[in-house]
């Protein structure tokens, strides 16, 4: 192995852990502040008489909110590198700390306009605006987005830095930021919007249409808030975020830096097949563990 | 320097980006609640999150052989189909292990690859849960469409550009070249104009080439025909614009 | 229409006269002087311009697209995106440079032309104002995109923007932080008692946070000249414009309250 590819793997792995601790963050964020898809249930909850004291924050989707997040990350970054230079290694650092502090600000002041205005627009439903849910919820989204957004911010740096692609650095981490919202959405919502949102609900099973809305509003003690759903969905639903979205990450230039040419062209398509062979085994394992919902006879 | 093969590239790319879209399979906001099959989120960003990938990976590409037509392009669309393959797989375990729902579809009684029965398998109010085989595969096929389109209008956008004297520059000792930049800028425009017609054709989801929805796929290629040709002459004509650089 | 709104044609007013002369006053006033202390004028042109693209987006986002509110955003922003830098690549070619902001947004408004009626007759949505919000989002962004890049590179030439926001990728940050700052008022506000004035405030306070990070990045280019004046104003901005929103949200809302249990049900009613 030449020792060229052993600096690019090494980089790599930074890079792929990243990526991870960016996706588990993610989702966690979402979760607190009800995003993206499951944002629905809490949107319509008022309006079937469900009222809550869950967070509402819709800026658009994950997908749209995060490359937002990246590109002023991004942008802050490379103000902060024309005045400091890019040479030395911490300067980069506080650079890219600079740029998710900053967005972390513009985050939660977005975070806190979406609450207001979507609760304000349902006011014939009569929820309130509770200011504590706001106090204790924006920091908290504050603090996970800044995580995620860090990450991001890293993994971009380090892909620029060892030339692993020719973009500029505002585009790409704009494109990751999109990835990394496809991912959070598609996979850590499912674990918040069926089994959380619907714990008092029979395990096992989609959430019946007609039942849509009616959210847990209760916890353990008190009432249910966004934090406990964080809690709850950082045993499954954030680490297997984060788990794609490094593997998204990882895999995408393994394939470039380990083999290069046609050969990572192969490689890509070998891996493709892998995981069409790793979904039939699972979804026949869901199949036969499962069984069905209903007899042959019923239909 | 300005070609009309590099015209008919970008409205090809364009068709195949809005084809691709049609593929995907997108359970939009119903999929989170196990109540729709296919993957949660919206079709435009799911298209997006997966050809955007594969735009990084043509751009790698392009880079790395000064240029090469099939490798730029495949390579689009196989870092595409990567994205979104894991994406799929890894929201299966979720739903397997995490909401313990079997991977099934409504729409279709006997899944039209794996031929195992479906109806049996669907919750009762739902249209289904997960990516089952033909979803995920028409999401594979689907994504390699749209990388592949993506590729196309950003390789016919850099051909283009990297001709413009003093495009070669770049920007305060970063790497990234002058037109690379604005290629990959307008690139990622054209992929929403064409991807977000598409997603307007459709109208909440999909689950792919077995879906009835699939049938309006040719207005929507009529539509990206229509949009991509005007989007991409306008930006070919930059280059026309620019005889002498800047 | 409900009783003290602004009408379409108002905004229209308001936000192609304003963008306009708000982009013009930043690159003439900073040519002239040799400096970059007037960018913020730009800034300010392509807040009026969020202003009333946010109004066009709530107009035909109120129909309901089918695929959510930000999509119709970032179609208009990949359009304006396009028409801008061709518009200023035009007048370079034939030595109009006053005349490249017009010409971006005439582009702008046959590319969203374009889109409107392929949305509208090919794919047959059923939205009356199909045609007219697309071109009218459209030429929005494209004026928020023109601006926000005045604001950074410190004038409209096509070399100036191709060097300073293009080459160093900080169109990407205009075109999302720009198309969030239009399209989020409306996505924020949705709902039955939504209301055009407190979206309209959302709307200049997010169109000011997008000023900020234009200042941020103007930084990069033309130092603290155009970096200060356009964050000092449009700190300001925000903070005037995020109090009426929140006055707006107090009135509005059905109950305001620091904490407390869930409502019971006859309080409802």
């Amino acid at each position: 192995m030449d020792p060229q590819m052993m600096v690019e793997l090494g980089a790599l792995t930074l890079v792929g852990a990243a990526a991870l601790i960016a996706g588990v963050a993610e989702d966690l964020e979402s979760d607190v502040g009800s995003q993206s898809n499951p944002n629905s249930q809490v949107q319509l909850a008022p309006q079937m008489g469900y009222l809550h004291r869950l967070y509402n924050k819709a800026i658009s989707g994950e997908p749209a909110s995060y490359p937002f997040y990246a590109a002023i990350g991004a942008s802050t970054a490379l103000a902060v590198l024309s005045i400091t230079g890019n040479s030395s290694l911490i300067g980069v650092f506080f650079a890219l700390v600079a740029g998710a502090f900053v967005t972390s600000l513009i985050h939660g002041v977005y975070a806190t306009t979406s609450y207001m205005g979507r609760l304000a627009s349902q006011s014939r439903f009569g929820q309130p605006i509770y200011m504590d849910v706001l106090r204790t919820h924006t920091p908290v989204l504050m603090a996970h987005g800044f995580v995620a957004n860090f990450s991001v911010l890293l993994l971009t740096w380090v892909i620029i830095a060892q030339h692993f692609s020719p973009f500029p650095f505002v585009v790409l981490a704009f494109i990751w930021g999109i990835a990394l919202g496809g991912v959070g959405s598609a996979v850590g919502d499912v674990h918040l919007g069926t089994d959380r949102y619907y714990q008092d609900r029979p395990y096992g099973s989609g959430v019946n249409a007609a039942h849509s809305g009616s959210v847990v509003r209760k916890a353990e003690s008190g009432l249910r808030n966004s934090i406990d759903c964080a809690w709850f969905c950082s045993k499954f639903g954030g680490p297997l975020t984060g788990l794609g979205f490094g593997l998204v990450v990882y895999l995408h230039f393994w394939k470039e830096v380990v083999v290069t040419g046609w050969w990572s062209v192969l490689a890509g398509v070998i891996i493709v097949v892998i995981f069409i062979i790793m979904n039939t085994y699972l979804e026949r394992y869901s199949r036969q563990r499962y069984g069905t919902y209903k007899a042959e006879a019923e239909e | 320097m300005f070609s009309l093969l590099y015209w008919v590239w970008i409205i090809l790319g364009g068709i195949l980006i809005g084809a691709g879209v049609h593929f995907i399979p997108v359970g939009g906001a119903p999929a989170a609640m196990s109540q729709a099959t296919g993957v949660g989120t919206g079709t435009t960003m799911l298209a997006a999150a997966s050809g955007l990938t594969g735009l990084i990976g043509a751009g790698s590409a392009y880079a790395a052989t000064g240029g090469d037509f099939g490798y730029t392009i495949v390579m689009g669309g196989i870092s595409a189909a990567l994205m979104i393959s894991i994406l799929a797989f890894i929201a299966n375990v979720m739903y397997v292990y995490g909401a313990g729902v079997p991977l099934a579809s409504a729409k279709v009684k006997y899944d039209p690859i794996s031929k195992w029965r479906q109806d049996l398998y669907v919750s009762r109010g739902t249209e289904g849960h997960g990516t089952p085989m033909s979803s995920f595969i028409s999401g594979i096929i689907g994504a390699f469409l749209a990388g592949v389109g993506g590729a196309l209008v950003y390789f016919a956008l850099a051909a283009s550009y990297a001709g413009i004297p003093g495009f070669g520059a770049t920007f305060a000792g970063y790497p990234a070249p002058y037109y690379v930049s604005l290629a990959a800028a307008f690139a990622i425009g054209i992929f929403f104009l064409n991807c977000v017609m598409a997603s307007y054709n459709i109208g909440g989801t999909i689950e792919g080439f077995h879906d009835p929805k699939f049938r309006r796929l040719p207005k929507s290629i009529l539509a990206s025909l229509v949009v991509s040709a005007v989007g991409g002459l306008f930006a070919l004509l930059i280059v026309v614009m620019l005889p002498g650089g800047i | 229409m409900a009783e003290g709104e602004r009408s379409p044609r108002q905004l229209l007013t308001i936000g192609v006269v304003g963008g306009l002369i708000g982009i013009y006053l930043a690159n003439y006033l900073n040519s002239t002087t040799g400096t970059a202390w007037f960018s913020f004028f730009a800034g300010l042109g392509a807040v009026l311009a969020v202003f009333w693209g946010a109004d066009a987006v709530r107009r035909v986002a109120s129909y309901g697209l089918g695929t959510g509110v930000p999509s119709i955003g970032l179609l208009s922003l990949g359009a304006g995106q396009v028409a801008v830098l061709l518009g200023l690549a035009v007048a370079m070619n034939y030595s109009i440079h006053w005349a490249a902001p017009i010409i971006a947004l005439i582009l702008a408004a046959i590319i969203g032309l374009v889109s409107g009626v392929m949305a509208r007759r090919v794919i047959k949505m059923n939205i009356a104002i199909m045609e007219r919000s697309m071109m009218e989002i459209a030429m929005a962004a494209s004026l928020i995109m023109l601006g926000f890049s005045t604001t950074i590179a410190g004038g409209f030439g096509f070399d100036l923007i191709m060097k300073y926001v293009v080459a160093s990728g900080f169109i990407i940050a205009v075109f999302i932080v720009g198309g969030m700052a239009m399209l989020h008022p409306f996505n924020a506000c949705l709902g039955p008692d939504e209301r055009q004035k407190r979206t309209l405030n959302l709307a200049l306070s997010t169109g000011f946070i997008a000023m900020l990070v234009a200042g941020i990045a103007a930084g990069a280019i033309n130092g603290i000249q155009a970096a200060v004046p356009t964050m000092i104003i449009a700190i300001f901005g925000w903070i005037i414009y995020y109090l009426r929103f929140f006055a707006d949200t107090k009135q509005d809302a059905a109950a305001v309250l620091s904490t407390g249990l869930l409502p019971k049900e006859e309080e409802v009613a």
